[in-house]
């Protein structure tokens, strides 16, 4: 059975779309969701393992939906559009499915179709990837508060901390948990302007305060606000280099 | 730029007469100026018991010639100074350092011309001494071109300043007729084809909901169409575009947004720049509605004062801080005014108690179709 999320902020579209799935004997509709936070929320609750999400919605678009998901275990995404030219392009280049409005039944029996042949990894990771690149997914997260998701601006976080599967976001005002990689969430985050400084864990360079030599090449962080963390050799060069030491 | 400028000039030129409408009003004054002197010369002659009438006239014949010679020279190269137009004491310098030579010239000239008549009626020349005549002729010839120079300072000013007052005016109005090509393209793509998704839904569920949806958008398209070469329209038409948009948004977002409209009659006469409300309507759904998940209520009215129109577009909600900086849509908005009306119109954008409002103020206009 595959388990869908509709997302959509007009109703009209919404039950287009949820007719026609309906209609399919392996297709099941779990959710519908007006926004994108909403979308975004569901999507972690709800893991559909497809979501149809249009582009514009209120409060966060759908590329900055896909944008804020974990590459790895993201459901497939068929993007739904009006009219979006340099999306599509993207879309096109990297064989992401898409829906333009208003499509026929034809049209979206041939995308599910397509949908039930696909793996479901590899294409996942190129929508999460190409959303990213159209949107400025570095500059704003999406962390849960309590129940629900909230967008912070990544500038506020201080460093970021993996635990297992999960990461330790820290701001000065407090810490959220989320369920991704370190790898994945430095990849959103671009290199700009966090820095890995060893294996399970990583900073905002310009909450670094000073470095302290140890034995053996490693170093010691010191972050603005007091907190001390480890440098390894390993990513050292790395860091000095950016930091133009 | 100069370069190009002088181009263009001399181009124009080229296509129409040979010279310009002010050149042709300096060459009638310089006419009329010689036909003066003369008529002077000839009295003064004749008052002083003068009996051969040729002989003023030879004169002035050739100090005439002379002088027409060089301001013929100075015609054909004048477009060499145009660069220097806005600096008059520099253009006037550039005028000045020829001077030594027209006075050196222009003596000489004149008297062997006058001197070659005499002797061909086989009559003799007689006037003062050379050295007395050459600073005669100086000083004279000195006020003369100071006179003249002055002039045709004043001509070719003119002239560039017209030029390039016209030159303004049609960058101007390209600029309006270009952002309002801009304005239609911005139109269109998403909310037609969002439109059209919303009918081809409608229609499983609703089909006289869905047949009134078509007709609307039917209704824009064409009206899109007719207006697509006027600059200025009618608040009437303008109005009524921003209804039949408001009802397509309002059957995709039923459940969302409620309007209301409060226009005075008094002001659909007026004149109006086509599509100047439309993107504040389309921010009003865009930041209101399509941004938030309560119902909105969106309000357009207008009204006139006297002298001026008042036109505001309200919606509830609040300025985000992501949209403090203005958008496409309201650049444009604030830019056709600026070009249109100057300073005599104004677009704000303010924060109210509990909704935003977009207010254009214009001069008041009666609209001619």
């Amino acid at each position: 059975m595959m388990r869908v999320l509709v997302a959509d902020d007009e109703a009209p579209a919404r039950g287009k779309l949820q007719r026609w799935l309906s209609e399919q004997p392996d297709v099941e509709v779990i959710a519908e969701s007006e926004d994108g936070l909403h979308a975004a929320e569901a999507i972690e609750k709800l893991k559909p393992d497809v979501v149809f999400l249009d582009i514009q919605m209120p409060g966060l678009s759908g590329l900055e939906v896909a944008a804020q998901l974990e590459q790895a275990t993201a459901p497939l995404i068929v993007f739904v559009t009006a009219f979006d030219e340099h999306a599509i392009k993207a879309f096109e280049l990297n064989a992401i499915d898409y829906l333009l409005k208003p499509y026929d039944k034809d049209r979206l029996l041939k995308t599910l179709s397509r949908i039930r042949g696909r793996p479901a990894d590899g294409s996942a990771r190129a929508a999460v990837a190409t959303a990213r690149a159209q949107t400025q997914s570095h500059d704003r997260l999406l962390v849960p508060v309590g129940e629900t998701l909230q967008l912070i601006d990544s500038a506020t976080v201080e460093w970021l901390e993996a635990s297992d599967n999960y990461v330790h976001v820290h701001t000065a005002a407090r810490s959220y948990l989320l369920r991704r990689t370190l790898q994945d969430l430095l990849e959103q985050l671009g290199d700009r302007q966090f820095a890995r400084i060893h294996k399970s864990a990583a900073v905002n360079i310009a909450a670094v305060k000073a470095f302290t030599p140890l034995f053996k090449g490693d170093y010691e962080v010191q972050l603005r606000n007091g907190k001390v963390l480890r440098l390894s050799r390993r990513f050292k060069e790395q860091l000095f280099g950016r930091m133009g030491r | 730029m100069a370069v190009t400028h002088l181009d263009l000039a001399a181009d124009k030129q080229a296509a129409g007469s040979r010279f310009s409408r002010p050149e042709i009003v300096l060459f009638v004054l310089w006419g009329t100026f010689w036909l003066l002197m003369l008529a002077v010369a000839i009295q003064d002659y004749v008052r002083n018991g003068g009996r051969q009438v040729w002989q003023p006239i030879l004169w002035e014949v050739t100090s005439l010639a002379v002088a027409t010679f060089w301001v013929v020279l100075q015609r054909r190269v004048h477009r060499r100074y145009a660069a220097y137009l806005d600096r008059p004491l520099l253009w006037i310098g550039q005028h000045v350092k020829w001077l030594p030579l027209v006075v050196l010239t222009f003596v000489p000239a004149v008297y062997a011309i006058r001197h070659g008549v005499y002797a061909l009626v086989g009559q003799a020349y007689t006037h003062e001494p050379w050295d007395e005549v050459l600073i005669y002729e100086s000083i004279k010839l000195l006020l003369f071109c100071g006179l003249w120079v002055g002039l045709i300072y004043g001509f070719d000013s003119f002239a560039q300043a017209q030029e390039q007052r016209q030159r303004l005016f049609a960058l101007q109005k390209s600029l309006a007729e270009a952002q309002l090509a801009q304005l239609k393209a911005q139109l269109r793509p998403h909310f037609f084809f969002n439109a059209l998704n919303t009918i081809s839904a409608l229609m499983h569920v609703d089909v006289p909901r869905a047949d009134r949806l078509l007709a609307r958008l039917a209704d824009l398209l064409r009206a899109t169409l007719q207006w697509s070469d006027k600059e200025i329209t009618s608040v009437r038409e303008e109005i009524r575009m921003l209804e039949l948009y408001a009802q397509i948004m309002q059957e995709r977002f039923a459940d969302r947004v409620t309007l209301a409209w409060n226009v005075d009659n008094a002001v659909l006469g007026g004149a109006i720049p086509a599509l100047l409300l439309q993107p504040l309507l389309e921010n009003a759904f865009k930041h209101g509605v399509e941004r938030s998940r309560d119902a909105v209520r969106i309000e357009v009215a207008a009204r006139r004062d006297s002298d001026r129109m008042h036109i505001a577009i309200r919606n509830t909600g609040s300025l985000l801080a992501a949209d403090r900086h203005e958008g496409v849509g309201l650049r444009n908005c604030r830019e056709r005014l600026t070009v249109l009306y100057g300073d005599a119109a104004r677009l704000e954008l303010t924060q109210l108690s509990d909704s935003v409002e977009a207010a254009v103020t214009l001069p008041w206009q009666e609209h001619r179709a």
